[in-house]
């Protein structure tokens, strides 16, 4: 190879606009990160303060078992009446379908103090503290319903809990959920006809 | 056929001339329209680089803003996380029976836009007896319209954002628009997002939801109390998302699809507290994630109670 064909040292220069061009973008590109541009330099947000977390209350109670009111306090009508111990059809009651397992009402309704609860071993229970009955079988939900596991609370996560007792979603006398109508389900792309609604749609559609 | 053809091109020609003429129009009597080009918003910085006086201004101008759009008082907030917390989601699929409150209760605290819609929150049905070992995605229908629900032999999914530790999203966005916050939630700076649409297509979830139009919220039915990272309403081209009701669950609420769930399916709380509920879960339960195989590492824990 001949000598002078070979270049300097440093590669070929550069010709005076690309010289040029490369000066341009180099000072555009200090300015651009001068001026905060390029990545967050804030790993959390500057504007936030700490803020401590509160320690948490118990739980309340949001509402009291439900009582029909036309039914209760059953002494209005039993006063001093002892129950027929006697499973049979009521002539009264049509509106409780009893569906609970194989319970009758005197498992659960106490024969004498008609306005009360009994537990299996006789003791009375307040209709208020209904739960405490439900536990006799259902005692495994128990420590999930205590830790909010099981059932429904609203409110806040850190501050005021609200529960609810066993009969407030559940019916005693038939404790499983009954079904609900659906809401709309959501529109399909193929329905709707706005060019742009539907490529949102049919975006939203492939999401899943 | 020729002529019918220069037709129409004359007239998409005179359409387009009519429509540069309008937007020219528009671009002049700008700064007297609502939608006013705003110098101040377009210089705004990233919300997580505004200092506190300079987010006070922020948040000062959008509340403006929506008040004049929506003729009501509206407020933003931009309300920090609490130190020591972070959310962890729990979803009980014994429970959960497919009625879909929780995704209209969705829809209205966090100002979805109504038509075009947009759900957060997709609700699947599958067989009982095909997911026994192996939830197969393309099986779920979210279109089920039955009289009511549950229907016989069917299981109900609820899929939305489950915020996750690894997020895929935050990874794709190119201009940082997006990120996850000290307390775990993913957020959007929605004056940030350039709407590329990249996170929507790295999110394993179908969790974003783009703005192809202007978001349509009747204005008796937006919700004036919203969060910057949140539910404050969105713009046209810009991709939204879950953000488990930041503005509520930052002032200690719980979000609006767990106060909705009738049958209390939906868990929420703080997983550093040990006597939380979605720590009780977490230790007591036998829990999941969706698509686990992916390492995105999921805060929303479906169990079966």
């Amino acid at each position: 190879m001949h000598p002078h064909s070979i270049e300097p040292r440093g590669g070929p220069s550069l010709s005076p606009p690309v010289r040029w061009t490369i000066v341009g973008i180099a000072v555009l590109a200090v300015g651009f990160f001068a001026l905060g541009g390029g990545p967050l330099k804030q790993s959390t947000v500057r504007a936030y303060p700490s803020r401590p977390l509160a320690p948490e209350p118990e739980p309340v109670l949001l509402a009291p078992p439900p009582v029909d009111d036309e039914f209760f306090p059953c002494e209005d009508c039993h006063e001093g009446e002892s129950a027929d111990p006697e499973v049979r059809e009521l002539d009264e009651h049509e509106h409780v379908k009893l569906k609970h397992g194989d319970l009758w009402c005197l498992d659960c309704h106490d024969r004498d103090q008609r306005d009360l609860l009994h537990l299996s071993d006789d003791s009375p229970v307040e209709m208020s503290e209904s739960w405490r009955l439900c536990t006799r079988c259902h005692a495994k939900r128990i420590p999930d319903w205590r830790a909010g596991v099981h059932g429904k609370r609203t409110g806040y996560w850190s501050g005021r809990k609200e529960y609810r007792t066993c009969v407030v979603c559940h019916d005693p006398h038939s404790p499983l959920f009954k079904p609900l109508a659906p809401k709309p389900p959501p529109i399909p792309a193929s329905q709707i006809h706005s060019p742009t609604a539907t490529r949102s749609a049919e975006m939203n559609d492939a999401g899943h | 056929m020729q002529d019918t053809d220069h037709k129409e091109r004359t007239t998409s020609r005179r359409q387009f001339l009519k429509a540069a003429g309008t937007v020219a129009g528009a671009t002049v009597g700008l700064p007297g329209t609502s939608k006013a080009f705003d110098l101040e918003e377009l210089f705004q910085q990233h919300f997580r680089e505004l200092s506190q006086e300079d987010l006070e201004r922020v948040l000062q101008r959008m509340e403006r803003k929506y008040e004049e759009e929506y003729g009501k008082p509206f407020s933003v907030e931009a309300t920090g996380p609490l130190d020591g917390v972070m959310f962890g989601y729990g979803l009980d699929i014994s429970r959960c029976i497919g009625c879909r409150r929780c995704v209209y209760a969705c829809v209205d605290e966090n100002n979805q836009s109504r038509d075009p819609q947009i759900h957060y929150i997709r609700v699947l049905e599958f067989e009982r007896e095909e997911v026994q070992r192996w939830i197969d995605f393309e099986k779920g229908d979210p279109f089920y319209d039955h009289e009511e629900v549950p229907a016989e032999g069917k299981l109900y999914l609820p899929v939305a954002c489950q915020q996750c530790e690894e997020p895929e999203c935050v990874r794709a966005c190119p201009t940082t628009a997006t990120w996850q916050e000290p307390d775990g939630i993913v957020v959007i700076d929605y004056d940030w997002c350039i709407g590329c649409r990249y996170c929507m297509a790295a999110c394993p979830y179908g969790a974003r939801h783009f703005n192809w139009t202007e978001p349509g919220i009747p204005e008796d039915e937006v919700n004036p109390k919203t969060h910057y990272l949140g539910n404050r309403p969105r713009a046209h081209g810009v991709v939204e998302k879950c953000t488990w009701c930041i503005q509520r669950t930052r002032e200690g609420r719980y979000t609006a699809c767990v106060e909705a769930c009738p049958v209390g399916a939906r868990k929420f709380g703080n997983m550093l507290d040990p006597k939380s509920e979605i720590r009780y879960l977490i230790e007591h339960k036998r829990t999941f994630v969706l698509k686990a195989e992916l390492d995105t590492k999921p805060k929303f824990f479906y169990f079966y109670g």
